[in-house]
């Protein structure tokens, strides 16, 4: 009995030396809350990152049309329809960026593809480090080690929140950990999860500070449409407007947000030639195109889909407003800003939890965290999803995450059951 | 039901654009191809644009059996939810701008797109262009369209319903476009990159921090040297027929 225990032990052994790479790789800590969201009837999901829209019909009826034509059974090249391509190049150029649709722009499986594939393109062994902030985007830091490299954090700064004020970058921070070994800074703008929009300014230092260490600028703009205060009247300036950086931006968007098409799997990436050029090579390997009806409903989307985001823009604005109401009855446990840009509202803790709650799900990390502890009470105590501020980097922790992406009603009722459970 | 209401709006869209055209009678430049439509189309309008000459393009996609006749009469489709009510509103407003509207355009700039055989025919019943570009040939629609040579064909329609007058503007570095010259009874000026019998030639193109420099060689051998603030072959295309209308039309 002794030897086969150890048999298997060693077995056991001989597979996890397979797995030496993907062994300090987690999987996202928003799957983690809402897998233990699912077990628990009538619970209510403030955590998920979606908007509550069905993508819009006009995008829906190409998709059938195209599959209808018979033209999504075969691949497309690996950059993606060149139709689809042209139609990205016109829009780009709207929004002042100017990209060869040939050679420059490739469309992805999402967001996350794009941004796997630059990376693995561009860190090396001895530039293998990658600079995002915290908080930020949860699984970028994964996306870093999938892709070989070490995400290294840089803070951003919390706002004072009794002036308006907004979540700043701490350039000392950033000056003291950028270096020879950075092989790029990544940042998603509008951020995620504080909806902060970085500034003109900010974005040009950050550039600056970037080209002294010959690193790439990675600008993850998968949120870029929803703007809210004074500042959406005007478009958002991004760094691949600037044509001398073309050859250091590589800018992802994303169809899942700004036209409802999460499940679609279907954005795109855009750089100079020379970068592109390799990272399509890695796309390739990944994936070897975005799926071809999404690209159909892509284009849809970017020919007819502007009405359907401004009236998302507006509910979301709605939401928001309904979203920060339910806030100010909770002054006594969250202090929070309104968020300008994107669908979350990242409050900071001012309570301890009722209960210490261990799950065997949960690292040690976790169940120290305070933002999981609050997280875990509401879930298990109002039934409400929220994210642990914790999945966005070490200046997440002590706030959670919620989302006005998600239904009114949703928000209305989850935020009432937050006041009540917290209110007891 | 739907389908006859649907021929029903086509033929009605068809008459007025018809009733309007020959009203205001515009100089039509029609730009045809499977790729790079949309920047040729801009990059003409932008000149015409800048020589405060009055003309105006297809809005978005607009440019088949609907969206073509839209395009001649300045409409595009509201937002009106009701499919019915949309569709009055914008018989309504077609009738009106067919009957009333002023002698204003001078210069239509129309991209016409094709995706089954025959398409071409009916385009050609709403309007007959005076100067057509061709831009390129490739399989956009292997559903409807067996080979490259079968969408060649229709757009052979397109350069022999050109009038002894008019013109077209051919790629020539697209071996299929260059072999519609035989159906032209108009002039033919071509265009390209590749091709040293082109007409207007661009060469020496070097991309700059902030787009391309190139020199065009002239039917008349002139070299001169442009600067554009745009990446990709395409846009050198695009400023080659901009200048061809530039110089051989305007």
């Amino acid at each position: 009995m002794d030897a086969r225990a150890n048999g298997r032990r060693r077995a056991w052994q001989r597979v996890k030396s397979m797995f030496q790479r993907t062994q300090n790789i987690n999987l996202s800590p928003i799957k983690t809350i809402e897998l233990l969201a699912s077990k628990i009837p009538d619970v209510i999901s403030l955590a998920q990152g979606i908007p509550s829209f069905d993508t819009p019909e006009i995008v829906k009826r190409a998709a059938i049309k195209a599959l209808n034509r018979g033209v999504v059974a075969k691949y497309s090249l690996a950059y993606g329809l060149y139709e689809l391509r042209e139609a990205i190049e016109q829009k780009l150029a709207e929004d002042g960026m100017y990209y060869d649709f040939e050679k420059e722009i490739i469309a992805i499986a999402g967001s996350i593809e794009g941004i796997t594939a630059s990376l693995i393109s561009i860190i090396e062994p001895e530039k293998n480090e990658v600079i995002i902030f915290s908080p930020d985007y949860t699984s970028y830091s994964e996306a870093i080690k999938v892709a070989g490299g070490k995400p290294v954090f840089v803070n951003l700064t919390e706002p004072a929140y009794s002036q308006r004020d907004d979540w700043k970058i701490d350039f000392n921070d950033l000056k003291a950990k950028i270096n020879s070994r950075t092989a790029a800074i990544m940042f998603s703008n509008p951020n995620n999860p504080t909806g902060a929009i970085f500034t003109k300014d900010d974005l040009l230092k950050i550039a600056e500070l970037a080209a002294g260490a010959n690193a790439l600028l990675i600008s993850d703009e998968v949120y870029k449409d929803f703007l809210y205060a004074e500042i959406g009247k005007e478009k958002m300036f991004s760094l691949a407007q600037i044509p001398e950086l073309r050859k250091k931006v590589i800018r992802i968007f994303s169809f899942s947000k700004a036209y409802s098409m999460a499940g679609w799997r279907i954005g795109f990436l855009h750089s100079d030639e020379e970068n592109i050029n390799e990272i399509l090579k890695v796309h390739d390997s990944l994936v070897t195109c975005a799926p071809v009806i999404a690209q159909h409903a892509a284009m849809a989307a970017l020919d007819f889909g502007g009405e359907e985001i401004i009236k998302f823009v507006n509910e979301f604005k709605n939401r928001r407003e309904i979203m920060l109401n339910y806030l100010s009855e909770l002054s006594d446990f969250f202090e929070c800003q309104s968020p300008l840009g994107s669908y979350y509202v990242f409050p900071k803790i001012k309570f301890k939890p009722k209960h210490k709650i261990v799950l065997d799900v949960l690292t040690q990390r976790q169940i120290d965290s305070p933002s999981w502890q609050v997280a875990l009470d509401l879930l298990y105590g109002a039934k409400v999803a929220v994210v642990p501020g914790q999945a966005f980097g070490p200046a997440g922790e002590n706030h959670i995450r919620l989302s006005f992406g998600r239904s009114r009603k949703d928000i209305e009722q989850g935020m009432a059951r937050i006041i009540k459970y917290l209110k007891q | 039901m739907i389908k006859i209401a649907k021929k029903f709006i086509r033929w009605k869209l068809k008459i007025f654009a018809k009733a309007y055209l020959s009203r205001v009678k515009p100089l039509v430049i029609v730009i045809a191809g499977t790729t790079n439509r949309y920047w040729i189309k801009e990059a003409i309008l932008q000149s015409l644009n800048n020589k405060k000459l009055s003309a105006r393009g297809n809005k978005k996609n607009f440019n088949a059996e609907i969206g073509l006749p839209l395009s001649i009469l300045g409409l595009q489709p509201n937002n009106e939810k009701s499919k019915l009510t949309r569709w009055i509103k914008i018989l309504g407003k077609a009738l009106a701008i067919a009957v009333f509207a002023k002698n204003k355009t001078k210069y239509l700039v129309l991209e016409m797109a094709i995706d089954r055989p025959h398409d071409m025919k009916y385009l050609l019943s709403i309007v007959r262009p005076q100067i057509v570009v061709l831009t390129s040939i490739t399989l956009i629609y292997p559903e409807n369209f067996s080979s490259l040579d079968l969408i060649a064909k229709e757009y052979s329609k397109l350069i022999s319903s050109l009038p002894k007058t008019g013109k077209a503007i051919l790629n020539a570095d697209d071996e299929r476009i260059i072999l519609l010259k035989e159906s032209a009874a108009s002039e033919v000026i071509t265009y390209g990159i590749n091709n040293q019998k082109a007409d207007y030639l661009a060469k020496d193109i070097i991309k700059v921090a902030d787009g391309q420099e190139f020199k065009i060689q002239t039917p008349e051998m002139e070299i001169r040297t442009l600067k554009i603030k745009r990446f990709g072959l395409h846009h050198i295309c695009a400023s080659l027929v901009e200048q061809i209308i530039l110089e051989k039309i305007i």
